[in-house]
């Protein structure tokens, strides 16, 4: 099943055309690398599968139905997509909390809300931080409490703007099982930005080039691409 | 100097045996002040709010009008008010001039460009990332906002209470719309400038002490307010 259909999309800041887009398809379930230089438009083109960006042209189907980008349409699509920033932020409470907020917008009850939470803190191996200050935590820790964060949301798609670009190696190692994990189990479609070509080789299904906001055919991307088709 | 010592003892005798006069001092400029930081907050804090999360044309001169309206003298507010509740007024069937209504009036016209721009300047400083996490969560307009607000809680605070500060402080409003009626209008600013007039210092320091811890505290817990904003 095709959860993204983008066809004649581009994106424009005053003169700059940032993306140019004539066709592209996600497939739902599978994991997606999102390669490129700084400023080929990776995190542009995120944010408007994120709906929290609208292209300057173009169409988007999701799950096949075309996409209006005005805010009262976009709301309720954004319970399906969640994003998960480059650095990201948490919200100055606790960590359960912060992954309590999307799920009591989804009005989810008390009971199942624990339960939700627990198991998303287990799967990137921070249940005994429940009860932490968010701001208190690493910048690993933060990346893997915001991933928890977004997955406890249960969404369709994960977008994640290069995941790993902040953390130590270590981290780097369980955020790359976190999201092959993700896919996995919760067969959650995750699209990630990455400048790193050994994640792509061990995570992604597919990967996607980008350079000055058109997808362009890498040298390695037959290489890369097909590793898990 | 032996006045200064003398007037600084005295002072702290009324203020120890807790006068009655000092009581109903205190009591009437902490519920004029009270009450005007209130309404000016009730005001204030949504229209501040409103301002720095939404985004209209008009917006950086509007912040610019507000940051104007910071300087404007106790005494122009003052008159302005006189103008509307003086007998000859649009209001002046109401009755209002020479009561703690109209020092309410008066104080909170003063106070709510300080509420509405230092809650502009809370919220501007939260970080851009909140709402974008909020939204990508599902939050709807409202529950964005909600959780900008919540960041900002603490800027919030420090804002009402600097407003608080400075409120309790003036004199022209007071004095003006006031009228210094013992026992009814007569605030801590009013009284020590008729005992300064009168020559009688005791009062008026035993006053300004208590004015000045007043400030203290306020800017203590400003501070602490502030420092929460930061952490």
């Amino acid at each position: 099943m095709i959860v993204y259909n983008i066809s004649q999309l581009t994106k424009v800041y005053g003169t700059r055309t940032i993306l140019d887009i004539p066709l592209l398809e996600i497939e739902k379930g599978l994991i997606y690398a999102l390669l490129g230089p700084n400023g080929a438009g990776k995190t542009t083109l995120l944010n408007i599968l994120g709906f929290l960006e609208s292209p300057s042209t173009g169409n988007i189907l999701f799950r096949s139905h075309p996409v209006r980008f005005s805010e009262t349409f976009l709301q309720p699509l954004r319970k399906s997509v969640v994003m998960v920033e480059q650095h990201p932020i948490l919200f100055t409470t606790t960590v359960q909390k912060n992954l309590e907020f999307g799920l009591k917008i989804r009005r989810i009850p008390t009971k199942e809300r624990n339960q939700i939470v627990k198991e998303s803190l287990d799967l990137v191996g921070m249940r005994n931080f429940a009860q932490a200050q968010a701001h208190r935590l690493s910048g690993g820790e933060t990346q893997r409490v915001a991933i928890a964060r977004a997955v406890a949301a249960n969404p369709e798609v994960l977008l994640c703007d290069e995941p790993t670009s902040s953390v130590d190696p270590e981290n780097q190692v369980a955020i790359i099982n976190i999201l092959r994990q993700i896919n996995d189990l919760k067969k959650i479609t995750v699209i990630f930005t990455t400048h790193d070509r050994s994640q792509v080789t061990s995570l992604a299904h597919h990967s996607l080039f980008l350079d000055h906001g058109k997808l362009v055919g890498s040298p390695s991307e037959n290489f890369y691409g097909s590793n898990k088709s | 100097m032996d006045l200064l010592i003398d007037s600084f003892l005295s002072a702290l005798l009324l203020v120890t045996s807790l006068d009655p006069e000092i009581v109903s001092i205190v009591g009437v400029s902490l519920k004029v002040s009270g009450t005007s930081t209130i309404l000016a907050s009730l005001i204030g804090v949504p229209f501040g709010f409103l301002v720095a999360f939404e985004s209209f044309p008009g917006k950086r001169l509007l912040i610019t009008c507000l940051n104007t309206l910071l300087a404007l003298p106790t005494v122009v507010i003052g008159l302005f008010v006189y103008a509307f509740i003086s007998r000859r007024g649009i209001l002046g069937p109401l009755d209002l001039l020479y009561t703690q209504k109209a020092m309410v009036i008066g104080q909170t016209i003063l106070i709510l460009p300080v509420v509405a721009t230092f809650t502009i300047a809370a919220i501007s400083r939260i970080d851009e990332r909140y709402r974008k996490t909020a939204m990508t969560l599902g939050a709807n307009r409202m529950q964005t906002a909600f959780v900008v607000f919540r960041e900002a809680r603490f800027g919030i605070v420090a804002a009402v209470i600097a407003a608080f500060g400075r409120v309790i402080a003036e004199v022209g409003i007071s004095m003006m719309l006031g009228g210094n009626a013992r026992g009814f209008t007569r605030t801590m600013t009013t009284a020590m400038a008729l005992e300064y007039d009168k020559g009688q210092f005791s009062l008026a320091v035993a006053l300004g002490i208590i004015l000045l811890g007043l400030s203290f505290g306020m800017n203590l817990l400003f501070h602490f307010f502030q420092g929460r904003a930061r952490a």
